[in-house]
């Protein structure tokens, strides 16, 4: 009941402020790309934005009708899937790699965690066809579906001018509702690229300066002068994997305060063989590519954990330990990738920092793109 | 506001039919709502057993298996009908309608929910409805329990289809098959407790006008692989740890219990005035006992452990006597079947156990608890794998000391999937004569 709300006068303020073209913006919280490279696109059309969002939405573009793109890439989870390390697909099907995140995809020039697709247009099919995602049958049968949905008749109108479906208007239709989910302008942006000098605590400017110095991070999660993205779109083995040769015990939670532990032998009547994950190699079959994966951006990083390709680093904590002891055990790991013998303060001022690339956006975005009416 | 006025004209509805006689208050056989008609006390002629249907087995498609269970019957111990409903969708637990003439059959995944003919001939179940509104009415997925009140079939949800979490609901269908009213799950902190919002099971004590339900999981973790699950502490956060108490004619929670572990299947024991319930939690492997204290308020505590809770043996499926006596407990992990003397219920004792399976997780009693039947899925993916995916029903006399094999179905070797929740029938001449008997 937003009449009744103490903060309607508020709200109103924001919804005014977010129209102010940049440089004329008061308040930097206000524009939600400060701190992204310009755009390589021109913003898609309201009708074909609108048209996307309901296609992401629409659990009945699944075979079952149990999956969308709004399942695995939850708006409220960061547009990740935070439930789980792996994502799960049709049927409960475990996938082999974590759910990224959505925001800010737009920029992206390489897709998937082994870059094998370079357009969003494109990749939407891949989800809608694979069979462990949404497992459609044929790109005819999806498109049959939608033409038989009376809601879907005057969205194609106003986004083509004409009611017929076809795989490039889902595609770009899809892509254009991603390319709409901008998320950036956190404390960090206005710290750096705003000049709100208070905008960070001291203890996460240290956190940046180790980031770009003694932690080295910045050599693969970039940070640009006229705006970041956080990642160099390159391939690196890093050595992140839940396979560690070690494990043969388990913590298990059982209730907030109980806990027990299961060993691989009590589990072995309920594990399926998992196929080891080479990563970009599986796209390039270079040597030198086995177990190496895109570098992430690190964009609202704290709301989308489990990390790494496969979930396997619950906590940011637990990636900064990751990193300081020198990542993990892989043939070829990167060179960039060594102990690091950072301080357990260090530690955590490197966590503080990533926390402050949170945009305002994570919590407004959700509603925003949930409302129903246009 | 069209949500609230239905939701008083449905509470007032229900509080109407509250009225029409509760034909048993004691408890149930085999766990039915106390609303239920036609309990069976004599010999239940007819099990309809509620099949997963397996990729690449027969034709993979969720069933609904009749099995003759009369042993005077030539076909005793066999399949005598089956009703394949078309593809897979988790098939899962079934409720009748008050008049028992109908069946509802739920699938967690793809939240169809198929209404069977039981009534007009029992040995040829037919299916007469699917009803495909679950989500789409409630925003809940998941129809887990299906209860039934005068005239309504209340339905439990386990999740929901924003984030395939675990809040959840209560959807109220009439049985016609009318969605009608739906009912949150407590959320947040207040000052009836803390709930958590997840869902599993309902029972009603019509006397007391209160209504429990449990907790459990949302889809993320109750479809997932469970050696993936288990392996998961993100995914294994997100269990159920609460108990809520409604007012049962005016829908509204009133009290929320804390009940670590994830809280399954409820059992009311209305004998003679006892008016307590018992719950076992599935993950602490706990037997948790609700019952109301010297100033009649209503208090949930832990009342024993089953087997070893740091083995996990994940306590699923109970039954309790007629009396109230005893407690059948299926330990799904190491296979076992249990029984606890509850004559005590502050301190139940086990006092028989068998490995009934290599996994095992329904048991239903007949209402004279002298025969037991159990059956062996859990959910697809949690049931084991390989060798030790054995899938049946077994059914066994009880002697009160020990239980004796009767008849076996192996439902893998029959190309029927994974056997799951069981409800017994009789043609009602056979009832009749059985309660004239009485
Ligand atoms: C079953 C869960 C699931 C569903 C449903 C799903 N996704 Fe994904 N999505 C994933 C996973 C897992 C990945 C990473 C896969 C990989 O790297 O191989 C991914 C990757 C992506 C990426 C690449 C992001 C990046 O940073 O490279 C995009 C874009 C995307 N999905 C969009 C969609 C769209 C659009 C839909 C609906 C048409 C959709 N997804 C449906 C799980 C899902
Ligand atoms: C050699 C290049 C490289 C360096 C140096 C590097 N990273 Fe990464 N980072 C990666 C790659 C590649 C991944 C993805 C690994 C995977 O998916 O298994 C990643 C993943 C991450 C993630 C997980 C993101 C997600 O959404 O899952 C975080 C957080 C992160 N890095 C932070 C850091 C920090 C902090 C440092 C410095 C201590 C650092 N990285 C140094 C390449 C690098």
């Amino acid at each position: 009941m937003p009449s009744r709300s103490p903060f309607a006068p508020l709200l109103l303020v924001g919804i005014a402020l977010s129209t102010i073209p940049p440089s004329r913006a008061v308040d930097a919280a206000a524009v939600p790309s400060l701190g992204l490279p310009a755009a390589r696109f021109v913003a898609a059309s309201e009708a074909e934005t609108a048209l996307g969002r309901a296609l992401f939405f629409d659990r009945r573009l699944s075979f079952n009708g149990t999956m969308s793109c709004s399942m695995c890439h939850v708006p409220e989870q960061g547009f990740a899937s935070t439930a789980s390390r792996t994502a799960l697909g049709i049927e409960g099907r475990s996938l082999p790699r974590n759910a990224p995140t959505l925001l800010n995809v737009g920029w992206l020039t390489r897709l998937f965690h082994d870059g094998r697709e370079n357009s969003l247009a494109n990749q939407a099919w891949a989800p809608l066809l694979h069979p462990l995602e949404m497992a459609n049958p044929s790109a005819g049968y999806v498109l049959e579906k939608i033409a038989a949905t009376p809601e879907y008749g005057p969205l194609f109108v106003a986004a083509y001018g004409d009611a017929t479906p076809s795989m490039s208007r889902v595609g770009t239709a899809l892509e254009a509702f991603e390319r709409s989910l901008v998320a950036a302008g956190s404390r960090f942006d206005r710290w750096f690229y705003g000049a709100q000098a208070d905008a960070l605590t001291p203890q996460e400017q240290a956190g940046f300066r180790l980031f770009t110095g003694k932690a080295r991070c910045s050599s693969c999660h970039l940070v640009g002068k006229g705006g970041t993205l956080f990642t160099d779109e390159r391939y690196h083995a890093t050595g992140a994997s839940l396979r560690d040769p070690d494990s043969g015990a388990h913590p298990v939670r059982l209730a907030a305060d109980t806990a027990t532990e299961i060993t691989d032998v009590e589990l072995a009547a309920f594990v399926s063989p998992t196929a080891t994950d080479l990563g970009r190699f599986e796209i390039t079959l270079a040597p030198e590519d086995r177990f190496a994966f895109r570098t992430p951006g690190l964009r609202n990083v704290e709301r989308t954990a489990p990390y790494m390709h496969d979930g396997s680093l619950p906590t940011l904590e637990a990636v900064v330990g990751f990193y300081n002891a020198g990542g993990g055990r892989v043939p070829n790991k990167s060179v960039l990738i060594g102990p690091l013998e950072l301080t357990a303060r260090e530690q955590a001022e490197l966590a503080l920092f990533l926390r402050t690339l949170t945009s305002p956006a994570v919590e407004t975005l959700p509603a925003q793109v949930r409302r129903t009416d246009p | 506001m069209n949500t609230l006025t239905r939701r008083v004209a449905t509470a007032g509805l229900l509080a109407l039919l509250l009225i029409a006689t509760v034909r048993t208050a004691t408890a149930d056989e085999t766990c039915n709502s106390p609303y239920t008609a036609r309990l069976i006390k004599g010999q239940e002629q007819f099990l309809h057993v509620w099949v997963l249907g397996v990729k690449g087995m027969g034709d993979g498609s969720d069933k609904l298996v009749t099995v003759d269970s009369d042993p005077k019957s030539k076909d005793y111990g066999k399949v005598i009908h089956t009703v394949s409903v078309g593809g897979r969708g988790e098939a899962h637990h079934m409720g009748f309608t008050d008049d028992r003439r109908y069946l509802w059959a739920g699938r967690l995944d793809d939240n169809k929910i198929f209404v069977f003919d039981v009534g007009s001939d029992p040995a040829k179940p037919a299916l007469v409805r699917t009803i495909d509104n679950f989500e789409s009415s409630s925003g809940y997925v998941g129809p887990h329990t299906f209860y039934a009140t005068p005239g309504r079939v209340m339905i439990q949800g386990l999740s929901n289809s924003k984030d395939h979490g675990g809040v959840t609901g209560i959807a109220v269908y009439s049985n016609a098959g009318e969605f009608v009213a739906k009912y949150d799950m407590p959320t947040g902190k207040s000052a009836i407790g803390t709930g958590d919002g997840y869902g599993y099971d309902i029972g009603i004590n019509p006397a007391k006008n209160v209504m429990l339900t449990s907790s459990f999981t949302g889809w993320t973790n109750y479809m997932m692989d469970l050696g993936t699950l288990i392996k998961d502490p993100e995914a294994m956060k997100n269990f159920g740890s609460t108990m809520a108490l409604w007012d049962f004619k005016a829908m509204k929670p009133t009290q929320v219990f804390e009940v670590p572990g994830a809280p399954l299947e409820i059992r009311w024991n209305l004998a003679g005035g006892a008016d307590w319930a018992i719950t076992a939690t599935a993950l602490t492997s706990k037997l948790w006992l609700i019952k109301q204290d010297k100033d009649g308020k209503w208090q949930a505590k832990a009342v024993a452990d089953i087997g070893d809770p740091s083995k996990i043996p994940l306590p699923v499926d109970i039954s309790i006597t007629a009396d109230g006596k005893g407690l059948w407990v299926n330990t799904f992990m190491d296979g076992k079947t249990r029984y606890f003397d509850m004559t005590n219920p502050e301190s139940p004792k086990q006092t028989y156990e068998i490995v009934s399976g290599k996994q095992v997780n329904m048991v239903s009693q007949s209402w004279d608890g002298k025969r037991v039947y159990l059956t062996s899925s859990l959910l697809a993916n949690w049931d084991k794998k390989g060798a030790d995916d054995e899938q049946f029903l077994r059914a066994y006399d009880w002697d009160g000391k020990q239980l004796t094999r009767k008849f076996e179905l192996d439902f893998y070797a029959l190309k029927l999937g994974r056997a799951h929740h069981m409800k017994f029938s009789a043609k009602p001449a056979q009832v009749a004569a059985a309660d004239r008997a009485r």
